[in-house]
């Protein structure tokens, strides 16, 4: 077992190298947590949905209580607008829960802490929003970037400025995920190597904290998967219903 | 039992339960998150900001000026940030 507690977050090849030209698709641990990620998610909501018994049994009631949670949330934070999008914010949401979920488990990998894979979904969704807006309201769209009741002297400053934090969007939705999920096993990692420094006399202190941390990884792992979720709502909601 | 009164009761019971509902959504985030969310947008829009003047100073050739004047317009973006999602927790 190594000692660096960031050893952990290492990307190494499984089997042959492949290349295309000169970027390097090669099968890598993370791209099998993410396919075991999303086979779980397939499972789970394949046999969840294929009895429809009306008193459900385990897995489908999950299946039920993540559906019904997941439109909640679109309903509550973007209206009834949004519903055509819902299966993309619930295969998000699912997606991050159960990376976040899968890194939990010791000696897996947690692919989410990585900010390339968290930047490439948030800048997905970044890139979609925007879409939908120009397509909904066409060149009107652009109003989001002025609001009303500004001196003119100001405007130029005030539409730079607003520019500014709608790219800011990406970066700290997907800054926020990454952030947290490394920082959270980096902090459980250096723990694990107190308890076995200090040894049986002094390492329960240490011990008992990272089975503390444990519960609360757990905690954060769903909320950040929530807050991602929450946050593609709201964007969402920007692009649909313009007004500042 | 009076009908009036069943009626204040299931009134008062109806607003018990909403309020017990305002409450459960209020404590959803955790206080380490209403931290991180805050912070990190106002470190994503000065990250921009210093990028976008960075980009700038690179294709007209005026080394300090746009990073200067960006970090400063970024800075300001995250305060704006931070104060709109903050009115956005209030609510």
């Amino acid at each position: 077992m190594a000692a660096n507690p960031m050893s952990q977050f290492e990307v190494y090849r499984i089997g042959p190298e492949i290349k295309i030209g000169a970027i390097d698709i090669s099968f890598t641990n993370a791209s099998l947590f993410m396919i075991i990620s999303t086979a779980a998610i397939l499972l789970i909501f394949n046999i969840g949905s294929k009895k429809n018994s009306l008193v459900p049994n385990k897995i489908q009631l999950l299946a039920e209580l993540s559906y019904s949670f997941v439109s909640k949330m679109i309903s509550d934070t973007a209206g009834s607008k949004a519903k055509p999008y819902f299966a993309f914010i619930f295969s998000l949401f699912m997606f991050v829960l159960f990376c976040n979920m899968f890194g939990m488990i010791p000696y897996t990998f947690t692919v989410t802490s990585h900010i390339i894979v968290t930047f490439v979904l948030a800048s997905f969704i970044f890139i979609g929003v925007t879409v939908i807006g120009f397509i909904k309201h066409g060149f009107g769209y652009l109003k989001l970037f002025v609001p009303s009741g500004v001196p003119a002297l100001l405007l130029p400053l005030i539409v730079i400025i607003e520019i500014i934090s709608y790219l800011s969007r990406p970066i700290s939705l997907s800054v926020r995920l990454f952030a947290n999920m490394m920082a959270g096993h980096t902090m459980m990692k250096v723990f694990g190597g107190f308890v076995i420094s200090l040894g049986i006399v002094g390492g329960w202190l240490p011990l008992s904290f990272s089975v503390a941390l444990t519960g609360l990884e757990i905690l954060v792992a769903f909320l950040q998967a929530y807050v991602f979720a929450i946050l593609t709502c709201i964007y969402l909601n920007d692009a649909l219903n313009l007004h500042h | 039992m009076p009908k009036d009164q069943f009626k204040t009761r299931l009134e008062i019971a109806k607003k018990r339960i909403s309020d017990k509902n305002f409450n459960d959504r209020k404590n959803k985030t955790s206080p380490i998150g209403t931290a991180f969310k805050l912070s990190t947008e106002l470190v994503a829009a000065v990250a921009v900001g210093t990028i976008i003047g960075f980009i700038f100073d690179k294709t007209f050739g005026t080394k300090p000026w746009f990073i200067l004047i960006f970090f400063f317009v970024g800075v300001v973006a995250g305060i704006t940030n931070v104060i709109r999602s903050a009115k956005n927790m209030q609510k």
